[in-house]
């Protein structure tokens, strides 16, 4: 159990981190992101819908998602925007990430802490094109060498209908 | 209603900017092309019970689909007769009944109106339920488990509407003894760009892989040989233009650097499967890359072991909103079910690194299109024309990659229900 001062001091260290993080997306330097996940990562978002309540079952096996990569396909869609020719962002969008709402939600140890998050995410694209992305993360982070990375991170989209997706979260 | 015939030059392979930016032209097309062709609802797997339903759409029209007591499923519209409130908000679940949220009345899953508040008090017990009943959409019929619906009930069967389509669908869906399951989920999506732009690219048009998707090459996802073409023309590589606007792409491709071996291995025994169920012609195909589009919207497209079924729903001339689902064969093993999701995801949906660069293109296109100078020039479909051959081992105008003969076929079809008074 951790103390309030510790409590503190560990979110506040996350809140750091979390606007490094989104610093990192809006300002392209998408490799150094990278960086921050484990080569363990499952990187996912799946699907929402409208159901009953109580119906939406987000553990269903093969449930459809937006997003479930590791860091092998996570890595190929940044590879990929820097090829020259992924359409869908040349010239690149203008992205800007907001983080809020900074939780420790549980720790594991001195060395394993997850971490919840709500993000909203503006992308202006090309002439009159702006999509908004609206969310929460859910985030474990383990401290390897000093360093906090990323070995899971959870991605809830508050929406059904969605637009192109070519941001990260 | 306007004869809009001319917009397509059926001689010089033409086709006018008009097509997919005109709100008349949109408007009519509502009611001469989505209300008399068979759209696609929902495949039989994702209503197994009694009681299931879901709501989609058949053009801009809002659907309840029902699967009755009986086992029957019927389409109504998911309109209150009362004041028209949408019905039902939910996209699926099970229920006996629906109840309007506005002013109460409630019909059972056959659209019969069973309950209306008050009706002693207000009505006095004179409104005749049997007339307000849901409004059903006449024609419902399936194909290896795909169900379609017709606002026309004067059209053809579905088995006659795809026609020689069915023989190309059926390398996906009857494979395999158990046929194909839907995944749960749905990517739905916004899309800039007029529905008949990814209709057509789904009908034929393979042309576009080297351009649109020259990313995909640069990263090693992608054939091998860098091309999206396959090397056996006319055989096992090739377009087919089938009857009433529907279209094919049928190609192999070795992947560089491999697909997964589990994935690999389960292919190789639906090949083996396949063999003791179809023609030989038939069985020699399972396994390539298929796109294809029945006429109107709704699309498929197989690649490294995922299916993707959408359809394009109109949203006004100039823009769209797709539905998508994954399918697998029915015996496909846990481990290949997750191997082929996470391939769809990343390849194609919102965030797929092919698709994202096709819904650039879509909305482009109409951006380019709208202006009142840019849609007297029109646009080219020459590619190939009057080059098709007929195969007697396959059916449909073949050619190989590329062509834009099948997709010329969708406005020759198009141009079939636009014309005339």
């Amino acid at each position: 159990m951790m103390n309030a001062a510790d409590r503190i001091r560990l979110r506040h260290e996350f809140e750091e981190l979390l606007y490094h993080e989104a610093w990192l997306l809006d300002n392209d330097k998408l490799e150094e992101w990278l960086e921050l996940f484990t080569d363990t990562l499952r990187y996912w978002a799946p699907v929402r819908g409208n159901l009953e309540p109580g119906r939406e079952d987000l553990s269903r096996p093969h449930l459809l998602a937006h997003f479930d990569d590791d860091k092998t396909s996570l890595t190929l869609r940044v590879k990929r925007l820097r090829t020259g020719a992924a359409h869908a962002e040349e010239p690149r969008s203008r992205i800007r990430h907001f983080v809020s709402n900074v939780q420790i939600l549980e720790t594991d140890g001195p060395a394993r802490v997850k971490v919840g998050s709500n993000f909203q995410v503006f992308r202006s694209r090309w002439e009159g094109t702006e999509h908004l992305f609206v969310g929460c993360r859910e985030d474990w982070w383990r401290r390897i060498d000093n360093t906090w990375r990323n070995e899971e991170r959870f991605i809830l989209l508050d929406h059904n209908v969605l637009e192109n997706m070519t941001v990260f979260f | 209603m306007t004869d809009w015939a001319h917009l397509i030059d059926l001689e010089k392979c033409t086709v006018s900017p008009r097509v997919f930016v005109d709100e008349e032209v949109y408007r009519d097309e509502q009611e001469r092309v989505f209300g008399r062709c068979w759209l696609y609802l929902v495949h039989e797997s994702q209503l197994p019970n009694p009681g299931d339903f879901v709501t989609h759409y058949m053009g801009e029209e809002s659907v309840l689909v029902c699967r009755t007591a009986s086992g029957k499923i019927r389409v109504f519209l998911n309109s209150c007769r009362h004041r028209g409130t949408r019905m039902c908000r939910l996209d699926a679940g099970n229920a006996k009944a629906f109840t309007c949220p506005y002013h109460g009345w409630t019909y059972d899953n056959q659209g019969r109106l069973i309950g209306i508040p008050q009706f002693k008090e207000a009505y006095y017990e004179e409104l005749n339920r049997e007339d307000w009943g849901l409004i059903e959409v006449p024609r419902v019929e399936s194909f290896r488990g795909l169900v379609f619906a017709c606002f026309d009930e004067n059209a053809q069967s579905l088995d006659a509407y795809l026609g020689d389509m069915k023989w190309y669908l059926d390398l996906i869906f009857n494979k395999t003894k158990g046929g194909m399951v839907a995944l749960p989920g749905l990517h739905r999506w916004n899309l800039g760009g007029n529905w008949k732009l990814a209709a057509e690219q789904f009908n034929g048009d393979n042309y576009h892989t080297g351009a649109a998707h020259e990313s995909m090459l640069k990263i090693g996802l992608g054939p091998a040989n860098g091309q999206f073409l396959g090397d056996q023309p006319w055989v096992r590589d090739f377009e087919a233009k089938l009857d009433n606007g529907h279209g094919w792409i049928n190609f192999k491709i070795d992947m560089a650097g491999g697909v997964p071996t589990p994935l690999a291995q389960h292919m190789e025994r639906m090949q083996s499967t396949a063999r003791q169920r179809m023609t030989r012609a038939q069985s020699e195909l399972v396994g390539c890359v298929h796109v294809g589009n029945v006429f109107p919207n709704f699309s498929i497209l197989t690649f490294l072991g995922f299916l993707t079924i959408r359809v394009w729903h109109p949203r006004g001339p100039h823009n769209m909103e797709v539905y998508s689902w994954g399918m697998i064969e029915q015996e496909a093993p846990p481990e290949v079910v997750e191997i082929a999701r996470k391939m769809q995801i990343l390849t194609f949906s919102p965030s797929g690194i092919f698709e994202q660069d096709d819904g650039e293109m879509w909305g482009n296109s109409v951006k380019a299109l709208r202006g009142m100078h840019r849609r007297n020039f029109p646009l080219n479909y020459q590619m190939g024309a009057g080059h098709g051959r007929t195969d007697p081992d396959k059916p449909g105008l073949i050619h190989p990659p590329s062509t834009e003969i099948g997709i010329f076929g969708v406005y020759e079809q198009w141009q079939a229900l636009m014309g005339g008074a």
